[in-house]
C-alpha cells in the first residue's frame, strides 16, 4: 500500500507540473520516488502541521494542486480549524493523507494513534473521505480524489494485512469482497485495515462482506447492497462515535430506511494504556485479528447470518 | 466603478466605517480605524491591482489576515465599486453580503481570517506559490500585533526567509491592544521588529498613520528577504473618544456619538 502510494504521488508530480507533495517533515521513504524523479514538487514545510495547511491553501490559491502528508493523528486531527476554514470553505483542490491511522504506531503511543479521523472531518462541508484497505482501493481513492475539484481525505493505515484485491478497482463504490449468494442474512461491512480481517471472516463463516471504501460522500449503491440484510456486523479501526457505522446508520436514516440491526466492533473510548505490538494495542480494545475472530464466532453462534 | 473615481482619503473611509457600524450596530470600529492609513496607501499608491474588479490574476494580492478590521476593507471596496452602497446600509441587515469579519466569499477578500493565525500562513503560500511560477506579484498581508499571538504566524514567517519569499511584505497594525488589554501586558512582542528581522525578514518601524511614512516603509523591501513593516497605529485613530480606548473593540455608536464623531472627521479633513 505505501509502495502504492509513493507510487501515485510520484506519477501525479510527472503528469502534473502544477501538483506539489508537502510534508511537515514526516513520510520519510514515502517520498523517495517523488524526490528521485521530481524533486522540485516535494516540499518539506518543517514540523509546522498548522502552517502547512495555510500554505498549501495559499499555493492552491495561486493555481497549485497540493498534496498534504501527515500522520492521521496531526492532519487531519491538530490542523482540524485551518482544514475547515482555509480549505473546505474555499473548496479549494488540497488533497489530505492521514497516515497511520489507527492504532497502527502502537510503541509510540497514543499521541501518534488516531482513532477519530473520519469522524473529525465528516461534518465539513465539501471533504470527501476515503478508507482504502489496500493498494488498489487506495489507487481507486486517490485517483477519483485527484480528479475531484474540492477537499479529500484519505485514510492510510500501515498495518500491511493482506491485500483483498488482486486486480485494479474502477471505481471507489461499495463492492462485496466475498458474496457466497442470496441465502445469507447477515453481512459483514467494513472500511480501511479491518477489510482483509472482515474478509477472513467471511470466508471462514460462509457470509457476505462489503467494503465501503468511500464514506463521504458515503459511495453509492452501499445501501442498495446493503438493503436485503436483516443484520450487519461492522467492522471499523475507529471510534464507534463518527465512523463507518455511524455513516451507515445516518444513511439508513436519511434515505428512510430501516436501520438493520448492528453489531459494531469498534475501537473502544479510551487510550491505549500499555505498550505493545500493534496486535496488542488492538487488543486493549479487544479488536486485535484473533479477538475479532473469537468475538464473530460467539455472535454468529448465538445468532447465526442464515 | 461607481461612476467617480475612487476616494481613499482617510477621512473618507472612516465615514464609510462609521456609517456600517451604525448601520448594524456592529462593534469593532476601533479595530477598523487603526488600518485605514494601511489600506489607504496600499490601494492608492502601493498595490498593482486592477482596480475594475477584485481578484484579476496577474495583479498583487492583499490578506487582512486580522479580519476584525474588516470594515476598512470594506470601505475601500466601496470606494473601488466592487461592492455596493446598499451593501454597507444594509450591513448586518438579514440575507445581506457582508459579515462583520473577514470572510473569503467576498471576492477581494481572499481569506476567512475571522479566526487569528489564518491569513499569513495563507499568504505565505501564495507568495510562495508566485515565486515558484517567476512571477513578480507580491502578497502584502496586514496582521495584528494581538493577533501575533499565535503560533502559526511564526511558523509561516519561518518558512517565508526560508524560501526567501521577497515578494512578501507583512504590515503590522500595531495599535497596541488587544480584546481584553495592553499587548505589552499580555503577552509583550516587543521589539517586533528585532523579532522579525531575527526571523530572517527586513523589518522597519513607521508611524502607521502617516501616508507618506507607510508608503516608503511598504517599499523598503529587500531582495532574497520578506519584509515587515511595524506601522504603529492607535485603536480607534480619528475620533477622540475612541482613541487608545479598548472599549471600542466591543462598543457600538449612538446616534449622538455618531454625529460628534462626524464633526471631528470633517475638522480633521479642514485642517489637513
Amino acid at each position: 500500500m505505501r509502495s502504492m502510494l509513493a507510487e501515485l504521488i510520484a506519477g501525479s508530480a510527472e503528469r502534473d507540473p502544477n501538483f506539489l507533495a508537502l510534508s511537515g517533515d514526516h513520510g520519510y521513504a514515502l517520498f523517495d520516488p517523488i524526490r528521485s524523479r521530481r524533486p522540485e514538487q516535494f516540499v518539506n514545510v518543517g514540523i509546522m502541521e498548522q502552517a502547512l495547511v495555510g500554505i498549501a491553501a495559499g499555493l492552491a490559491k495561486t493555481g497549485y494542486r497540493p498534496l498534504v502528508y501527515g500522520l492521521a493523528a496531526f492532519v487531519p486531527l491538530r490542523v482540524l480549524e485551518q482544514i475547515k476554514m482555509d480549505v473546505c470553505y474555499s473548496r479549494l483542490p488540497v488533497l489530505f493523507i492521514g497516515d497511520g491511522a489507527g492504532l497502527v504506531y502502537s510503541t509510540l503511543g497514543s499521541s501518534h494513534q488516531c482513532a477519530e479521523d473520519v469522524a473529525a472531518l465528516r461534518p465539513l462541508p465539501y471533504m470527501r473521505i476515503y478508507a482504502p484497505c489496500d493498494a488498489y482501493e487506495l489507487k481507486a481513492s486517490f485517483e477519483e480524489a485527484m480528479s475531484c475539484a474540492g477537499p479529500s481525505y484519505i485514510r492510510v493505515g500501515k498495518s500491511d494485512r493482506p491485500a483483498v484485491n488482486t486486480a485494479p478497482l474502477t471505481a471507489t463504490d461499495a463492492y462485496f469482497t466475498f458474496d457466497p449468494g442470496l441465502a445469507a442474512d447477515t453481512c459483514i461491512v467494513s472500511m480501511s485495515s479491518m477489510t482483509s480481517v472482515a474478509h477472513a471472516a467471511a470466508l471462514e463463516h460462509g457470509l457476505p462482506s462489503l467494503s465501503v471504501f468511500r464514506l463521504k460522500p458515503l459511495a453509492e449503491h452501499t445501501l442498495g447492497l446493503l438493503a436485503r440484510f436483516k443484520r450487519l456486523i461492522v467492522l471499523e479501526e475507529h471510534s464507534r462515535f463518527g465512523g463507518l457505522a455511524s455513516t451507515l446508520a445516518d444513511a439508513f436514516i436519511d434515505e428512510g430506511m430501516n436501520v438493520p440491526g448492528m453489531k459494531v466492533l469498534s475501537l473502544q473510548e479510551h487510550f491505549s494504556e500499555h505498550c505493545g505490538s500493534y496486535q496488542y494495542a488492538l487488543s486493549e480494545h479487544e479488536m486485535s485479528d484473533a479477538d475479532i475472530v473469537k468475538r464473530l464466532r460467539t455472535h454468529l453462534a448465538a445468532a447465526p447470518g442464515y | 466603478m461607481g461612476g467617480s473615481a475612487p476616494d481613499f482619503r482617510p477621512a473618507t473611509l472612516r465615514r464609510h466605517v462609521l456609517h456600517m457600524a451604525q448601520s448594524g450596530n456592529s462593534q469593532h470600529i476601533g479595530c477598523a480605524f487603526s488600518l485605514i492609513e494601511i489600506v489607504s496607501v496600499l490601494h492608492s499608491a502601493v498595490m498593482r491591482y486592477d482596480a475594475s474588479a477584485p481578484g484579476v490574476p496577474g495583479f498583487d494580492q492583499l490578506i487582512l489576515s486580522k479580519g476584525h478590521g474588516v470594515m476598512a476593507l470594506y470601505a475601500v471596496h466601496r470606494e473601488l465599486g466592487w461592492i455596493r452602497q446598499s451593501d454597507l446600509d444594509h450591513y448586518f441587515a438579514d440575507g445581506s453580503l457582508l459579515h462583520g469579519l473577514c470572510e473569503a466569499r467576498i471576492p477581494g477578500l481572499e481569506v476567512c481570517s475571522g479566526t487569528l493565525g489564518h491569513g499569513l500562513p495563507i499568504a505565505v503560500g501564495m507568495a510562495y506559490g508566485h515565486k515558484r511560477r517567476g512571477s513578480d506579484q507580491k502578497v502584502y498581508c496586514i496582521v495584528g500585533d494581538g493577533e501575533m499571538n499565535e503560533g502559526p504566524m511564526w511558523e509561516s514567517m519561518l518558512f517565508a526567509a526560508q524560501h526567501k519569499l521577497d515578494n512578501l511584505v507583512v504590515i503590522v497594525d500595531a495599535n497596541g491592544l488587544q480584546a481584553m488589554g495592553t499587548t505589552g501586558g499580555i503577552i509583550n512582542l516587543e521589539p517586533f521588529a528585532a523579532k522579525f528581522e531575527g526571523f530572517g525578514f527586513s523589518a522597519v518601524d513607521c508611524d502607521g498613520h502617516d501616508l507618506a511614512q507607510l508608503g516608503v516603509a511598504m517599499t523598503a523591501a529587500e531582495p532574497g528577504r520578506p519584509h515587515a513593516v511595524i506601522a504603529r497605529t492607535i485603536k480607534g485613530r480619528g475620533v477622540s473618544f475612541m482613541e487608545n480606548k479598548i472599549e471600542w473593540h466591543y462598543l457600538r455608536i449612538n446616534p449622538q456619538l455618531m454625529e460628534r464623531a462626524l464633526v471631528e472627521l470633517d475638522a480633521a479633513e479642514v485642517a489637513s
